[in-house]
């Protein structure tokens, strides 16, 4: 049985990630061609395959739960307080909207028919990209016991692989429609909210949270709208700065 | 090994508020004020955040 409030973070973490590592992969296969750059793209998804097997592996061995929970909620804080952080900037103004046609003229020009360095950017492209997708699937999946999380986790991540494959053979051009900011901004927020709410429960125990799993869309409502009004304040703040 | 680091950590800047949260977090929990905690960290890492914004 899928776990929804696993599998929608991981599903929006997942495609924003996917849409980035997508990008890259076509501006490599413009230079090297698809067979080079498909096969650097599935190269770096099997070393994800494997990091993920491995660590999920780990993780199911029975250690200290608590201990797993304050780590991983580590983990969470440092990658959603940066997301968090940056979709801020972006709605503020402060820094340039992510530009998948940008990244695609880049990687493209950079390139200019090296097969070798095209193969590695393509790999590391795709491994980078899904390493923030490794950590979030692997964080979230071990939320529910039994194996379960980690299912609903791995099957959202692949959906949402799947769903930027199809729709990138089918456009065949940079992704540029999907709202990266917007998606960025709502994940950022939960994903500080999951990061808040295992770091307490790993130092404090479950008593920490007296509304226990309910708290988390307290927290998300209170990061996403306080995430809103200060980026309003910033950019009334670079507005009048700029008038 | 440069972008792996970033990738999983963030810039130092990134690390520092994260830290000073966690540290808030565990002071908070182990001296009994669990109740203030889960008003104080919300706040206060979302004032990491702000802060981080325009870096």
């Amino acid at each position: 049985m899928v776990d929804w409030s696993i599998a929608v973070p991981s599903f929006l973490t997942a495609l924003v990630e996917w849409v980035e590592a997508f990008t890259i992969v076509l501006a490599v296969s413009l230079s090297i061609g698809w067979r080079g750059a498909i096969g650097a793209a599935l190269a770096g998804l099997a070393t994800l395959a494997v990091l993920t097997a491995v660590s999920g592996g780990l993780l199911a061995t029975g250690i200290d739960i608590g201990l797993v929970q304050f780590v991983i909620g580590v983990f969470l804080l440092l990658f959603g307080v940066r997301w968090l952080a940056k979709a801020i900037a972006r709605y503020a103004g402060l820094k340039p909207l992510h530009d998948e046609a940008a990244e695609f003229a880049e990687t493209r020009a950079k390139l200019s028919g090296d097969w070798a360095a095209g193969w590695t950017v393509a790999f590391k492209g795709v491994l980078l990209e899904g390493l923030e997708v490794w950590l979030v699937v692997v964080a979230l999946g071990t939320r529910s016991p039994g194996g379960a999380g980690l299912a609903s986790s791995i099957g959202a991540a692949l959906a949402a692989l799947l769903l930027t494959c199809l729709v990138g053979a089918a456009v065949r051009a940079p992704l540029e429609r999907v709202p990266e900011n917007t998606i960025k901004f709502v994940v950022g927020a939960m994903i500080v909210s999951f990061g808040t709410f295992w770091t307490m429960e790993g130092i404090g125990g479950e008593a920490v949270w007296p509304y226990s799993d309910w708290t988390l869309l307290i927290l998300g409502a209170f990061y996403l709208l306080a995430g809103l009004a200060a980026g309003t304040v910033l950019r009334n703040q670079v507005q009048r700065r700029v008038a | 090994m440069g972008p792996f680091i970033k990738t999983l950590f963030g810039d130092a800047r990134n690390v520092a508020v994260v830290a000073a949260v966690v540290v808030l977090e565990f002071v908070l929990i182990r001296s009994g004020f669990g109740r203030e905690a889960m008003l104080l960290v919300p706040v206060a890492t979302m004032a990491g955040v702000v802060w981080l914004a325009p870096r």
